[in-house]
């Protein structure tokens, strides 16, 4: 069996941003960091460990994004994922989820995986569209929001439940091969391991060119990134710490909650 | 005479035999659209038993609705669905077909996209209106910026974070009209098995008059300890969190607040270690008062707490602990 894990690598929620002067995306500030789409981490994991539960099955991972983007595949591969594919863009900025699944359909198209895997978000442009969208480029089947799946390549097949409203879950069993977007809980990520990150420094990822895909035209038009407004206008306490405290202690209690 | 694409439909969902709130919260969507292009606004209600809630959304509404009765979703299957508005949608005429930024609504929007040559706007929170063009607000970045997208296709799929727009409370002067259509579609390639129903509601969140909530801020377990102190220091309060604490095991599932937790509006909702991602604010946005602290100035959180504390939750807590102690 084979399979692909799609992972993206985002900006660390903390790291200092503001909107670039042409509005066309951010730009960090100081010391930015970078790391593996959370939601991702569960891909990783959930495709290492069917690689561990079945026999022959190999695990190939690939991103989408600049140079830096790299690092995300050494982590996927430090997890124990086989192979790694770098679909190297020139610049961080937004892509459309189209474009990049479009990207991924051509670069999966004559790879025969059994079982693609994506996140259910990007925790950056937060779209939750390059998964479903692969699975209709390739034409084949899809879930969203798996919390849980049993994979029976014997019979071609992939039980899984899936999350939907209200808390509930929906139980399905869908022809391989698929496209299944993980929700995050699903599995606890490993850490990579020493032996496994050496090995991610030695073999480096297979750099691919976007332009040996063919580049859609948009399907919807990016126009500019801006802060959105504010709801309530609250009140920010200053001073120190034990400023604060007082200040929120007083608030508090003259409106009767402690 | 060629036909124009004139239509807004909205893809009711149904919660029961009743239409569900995210549903009328779409009609308010397609009113601003209408205001600044005329068109027409029609529902599309799709499964199994639809006759009821099609009559229920047509009355309440006041307009068109075209349900698409199928056997074949007794146990709802998103490729049968998906197969179903392929075939039903084009008659519609739709420039926008509209959906809720709901499990569901993720798991069609991005499909049917591509299906129908669309493009696909999805998160959707507000409209606006450029020299009479649309541009529609979705957010990013956990909530910190907002992307403004444009449609560029003839059809635009659209879906809409709940409780981004408010169900318009107008008072309907027509019927409305209910149209059946049956279809005996199903796809070989996905077979629904059952539904496992949810766990058990924490009562106890409901019923609270605040509610403490931990996010991935807390650091580590060992400070759950410190959020149960901050709990505790209130009458009639309970202990909540974000996702991520639940699915790393260190809160169960049924204390968590959000999209796919539960919804709260206690009378003090109490934010710690929590950035305010959409998914998490749905679930508690109607608290009375809200009070966030978070070491990041940007969190979005920010954006709709009453009172924001900018502050290392770690000596935070404990300096608010001493104050009530001192009492
Ligand atoms: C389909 C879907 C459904 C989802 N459903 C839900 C849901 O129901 N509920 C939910 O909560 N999420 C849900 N999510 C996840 C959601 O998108 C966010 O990822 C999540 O809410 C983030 O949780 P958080 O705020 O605790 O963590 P983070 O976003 O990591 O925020 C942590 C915050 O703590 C601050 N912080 C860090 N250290 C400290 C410190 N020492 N002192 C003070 N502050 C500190 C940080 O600056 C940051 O502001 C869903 C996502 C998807 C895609
Ligand atoms: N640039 C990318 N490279 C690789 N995978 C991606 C990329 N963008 C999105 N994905 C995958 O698609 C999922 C959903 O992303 P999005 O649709 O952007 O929210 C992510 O969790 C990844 O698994």
């Amino acid at each position: 069996m084979k399979i692909l894990a799609c992972v993206k690598q985002v900006l660390d929620s903390e790291s200092v941003f503001r909107i670039r002067d042409d509005s066309d995306w951010i730009e960090t500030e100081g010391d930015p960091r970078y790391g593996m789409n959370h939601p991702d981490e569960f891909v990783v994991e959930e495709a290492v460990a069917l690689k561990e539960a079945h026999r022959e099955v190999t695990v190939d991972v690939l991103t989408v994004g600049p140079h830096s983007a790299s690092q995300v595949l050494e982590r996927a591969v430090g997890m124990g994922a086989d192979r790694a594919y770098h679909i190297l863009t020139r610049e961080e900025g937004y892509l459309a989820p189209f474009t990049v699944s479009s990207w991924i359909a051509g670069f999966a198209e004559t790879r025969n995986y059994d079982l693609i895997l994506c996140g259910i978000m990007a925790e950056d442009d937060m779209q939750g569209q390059v998964g479903p969208m692969l699975a209709e480029h390739l034409g084949y089947p899809c879930a969203t929001s798996v919390v849980r799946e049993t994979c029976r390549p014997e019979t071609e097949t992939i039980r899984v439940e899936r999350e939907i409203e209200g808390g509930r879950r929906e139980l399905l069993e869908i022809a391989l091969p698929a496209v299944l977007t993980l929700q995050t809980g699903i599995n606890r990520p490993r850490y990579p391991s020493l032996s496994n990150l050496l090995r991610a420094k030695k073999e480096k990822p297979e750099l691919l060119d976007p332009a040996r895909f063919p580049m859609p035209e948009d399907r919807e038009q990016f126009l500019r990134a801006a802060l959105p407004p504010a709801v309530r206008r609250g009140v920010v306490l200053e001073g120190d710490t034990e400023q604060k405290a007082r200040e929120l202690h007083g608030i508090l209690k003259e409106m009767a909650f402690l | 005479m060629k036909k124009t694409r004139d239509a807004v439909v909205i893809i009711a969902e149904a919660q029961g035999d009743e239409t569900a709130p995210i549903t009328l919260e779409l009609l308010a969507l397609a009113r601003e659209i209408q205001l600044a292009q005329p068109c027409k606004i029609r529902f599309l209600m799709v499964g199994h038993g639809t006759e009821a809630t099609a009559r229920d959304l047509a009355r309440r509404t006041g307009r068109e609705v075209v349900a698409v009765e199928a056997e074949t979703l007794r146990d709802y299957n998103t490729e049968t669905c998906l197969e179903i508005l392929q075939e039903h949608l084009p008659g519609l005429s739709p420039r926008f077909v509209l959906m809720g930024q709901t499990p569901r609504g993720m798991d069609l929007a991005p499909r049917l996209a591509v299906r129908l040559g669309a493009g696909c706007i999805t998160g959707v929170d507000a409209l606006c209106v450029e020299e009479g063009e649309l541009r529609f607000s979705r957010t990013a970045f956990g909530g910190k910026i907002s992307l403004q997208m444009a449609p560029a296709r003839s059809i635009t799929v659209v879906t809409a974070t709940p409780g981004a727009f408010t169900a318009p409370q107008e008072s309907v002067s027509s019927q409305g009209s209910v149209r059946l259509v049956s279809s005996a579609r199903r796809s070989a390639r996905s077979r629904t098995l059952g539904i496992i129903e949810a766990p058990r509601q924490e009562r106890g969140l409901s019923e609270a008059d605040v509610i403490v909530a931990a996010g991935r801020g807390i650091g580590t377990r060992e400070n759950l300890a410190l959020i149960e102190r901050l709990a505790s220091v209130f009458p009639r309060s309970a202990v909540a969190a974000s996702r991520p604490l639940c699915d790393q095991g260190w809160m169960d599932y049924p204390r968590q607040v959000g999209l796919t937790g539960a919804t709260v509006s206690p009378k003090l909702y109490f934010a710690c270690g929590i950035s305010g991602a959409v998914q998490h604010t749905v679930g508690m946005q109607g608290s009375g008062f809200i009070v966030a602290v978070s070491r990041d100035p940007h969190a979005a959180i920010f954006r709709i707490a009453d009172v924001c504390v900018v502050d290392d939750l770690e000596a935070f807590i404990p300096a608010f602990l001493a104050l009530c102690r001192e009492e």
